[in-house]
């Protein structure tokens, strides 16, 4: 009965764009394997978006579902919008870092980031023509 | 219910699907390493009408259905005609293309002041219509798991049918088939445009599950992973895939304590499974032991 209630809703549903979370990523490198030290900038409208709660996951794009990372939760940081969070990678190379939102914004956001032993920057691909 | 089992058994479900298409075709007696082509047309397809047209999830799904099933027809009318490690290797040639093609589509539009829409090798960002609708991750769950249980049932009813015995025969000797009045190219094009329709409507949710796809999501690995999925779980019943994904899922996640080298373990359990049971853990002759003292007991 809920799942036809629910078929229901999602047939009647109209689209509501909310504008979404945008974020950033910066790491650091803690000196052990794989290990980064990450600090997350989530923003709404270009406003810090404090109060969410974050939990972070990563799989690696070139080896989907071989190379994954257990999804941690966020600790909020020392300024409104910002959080916290210490990956525990299996290699170097480009993550997709998966953020889902919880509590002021619902939403989930996909940040490709290298990662090696100088910490993380986006990630940078070639366009096919 | 945490995160993690959330996403992992929202995995398991959303996978199933390309494992139950991949099983048909093998049921029809064809390999198919191209099935995550029709999960990215199905992927691509339904994000791109919830996103930048939004068409809600269910007619956007029976939109996707269509054009994988369409495209998996296409890809059947010339490949079907060989047969064996042939039809493999074709098949595989096709999901290729279609992840260049993926590679080459461009098609974004300004929605909410943002680009959206697909972005060539930089993927498809954005396909937030199920958080905008704010369905909960343990709703989407559920969703998943009717749709799986309607298909699974149907498929069910399809293999006690005079339908199943002809997709088994035509399987099995398509020569003593087509003796048999059966048309095995019409019945196997059907077969695959079935399957990719599957695979389409599993992609259509692993998209919005994700929120984010590109093309490196439809790649061999997943080709190998879908046919592994039936192979490991068995061919006996339709229940077989559903068992392989979640061992093959399982056994991944459960042999993280052997860190980098868990791969490795992984690859030799299944290699171990394969040498035991050549057929998978749900054969033909397991499901038909296990059928035949179920009968005896009525």
């Amino acid at each position: 009965m809920r799942v036809v209630v629910l078929v229901l809703a999602l047939l009647s549903a109209a689209p509501v764009l909310a504008q979404g979370a945008r974020a950033e990523l910066a790491c650091r490198f803690t000196g052990t394997d794989f290990v980064y030290d990450c600090l997350i900038r989530l923003t709404r409208a270009g406003q810090p978006l404090g109060g969410a709660q974050v939990v972070v996951g990563a799989d690696m794009p070139s080896m989907p579902m071989a190379h994954n990372m257990a999804p941690v939760k966020a600790t909020p940081g020392r300024q409104s919008g910002e959080y916290e969070a210490r990956l525990d990678l299996e290699m170097t190379g480009e993550w997709a870092i998966k953020l889902r939102l919880s509590g002021p914004v619902r939403d989930q956001l996909v940040l490709h980031y290298e990662f090696d032993e100088q910490g993380a920057r986006p990630a940078k691909r070639k366009a096919r023509r | 219910m945490d995160d993690f089992t959330l996403g992992l058994l929202t995995n398991v479900g959303l996978f199933s699907f390309l494992a139950l298409s991949a099983y048909l075709l093998l049921l029809a007696g064809e390999m198919s390493f191209g099935q995550q082509a029709f999960f990215g047309v199905g992927a691509y397809a339904g994000g791109i009408l919830t996103t930048l047209y939004g068409v809600p999830l269910p007619l956007a799904a029976l939109a996707a259905m269509g054009l994988g099933a369409l495209a998996a027809f296409l890809v059947g009318l010339p490949t079907l005609r060989l047969k064996g490690l042939y039809f493999a290797m074709a098949t595989l040639a096709a999901a290729e293309i279609a992840r260049l093609l993926f590679e080459l589509l461009h098609f974004q539009r300004e929605i909410e002041g943002e680009l959206a829409g697909p972005d060539g090798t930089q993927g498809f960002r954005g396909i937030r219509w199920i958080f905008e609708q704010g369905i909960e991750a343990q709703e989407f769950l559920l969703l998943t798991y009717a749709l799986l249980a309607l298909v699974l049932a149907a498929l069910l009813l399809v293999e006690r049918s005079r339908l199943g015995v002809t997709l088994r025969s035509v399987g099995e000797d398509p020569e003593l088939a087509a003796a048999l009045g059966v048309n095995v190219n019409r019945f196997k094009l059907g077969v695959a445009a079935s399957a990719g329709a599957l695979a389409a409507l599993g992609g259509v949710l692993f998209a919005h599950h994700n929120t984010f796809i590109e093309p490196r999501n439809f790649d061999i690995m997943l080709g190998v992973h879908s046919l592994a999925y039936a192979l490991i779980g068995g061919l006996g019943t339709a229940l077989g895939p559903l068992l392989g994904v979640a061992l093959d899922i399982g056994v991944l996640e459960g042999s993280r304590i052997f860190g980098g080298a868990r791969m490795i373990v992984f690859g030799g359990l299944v290699a171990v499974l394969l040498v035991l049971r050549p057929r998978g853990l749900l054969d033909e002759a397991l499901v038909h032991c296990i059928t035949s003292r179920a009968l005896q007991r009525r």
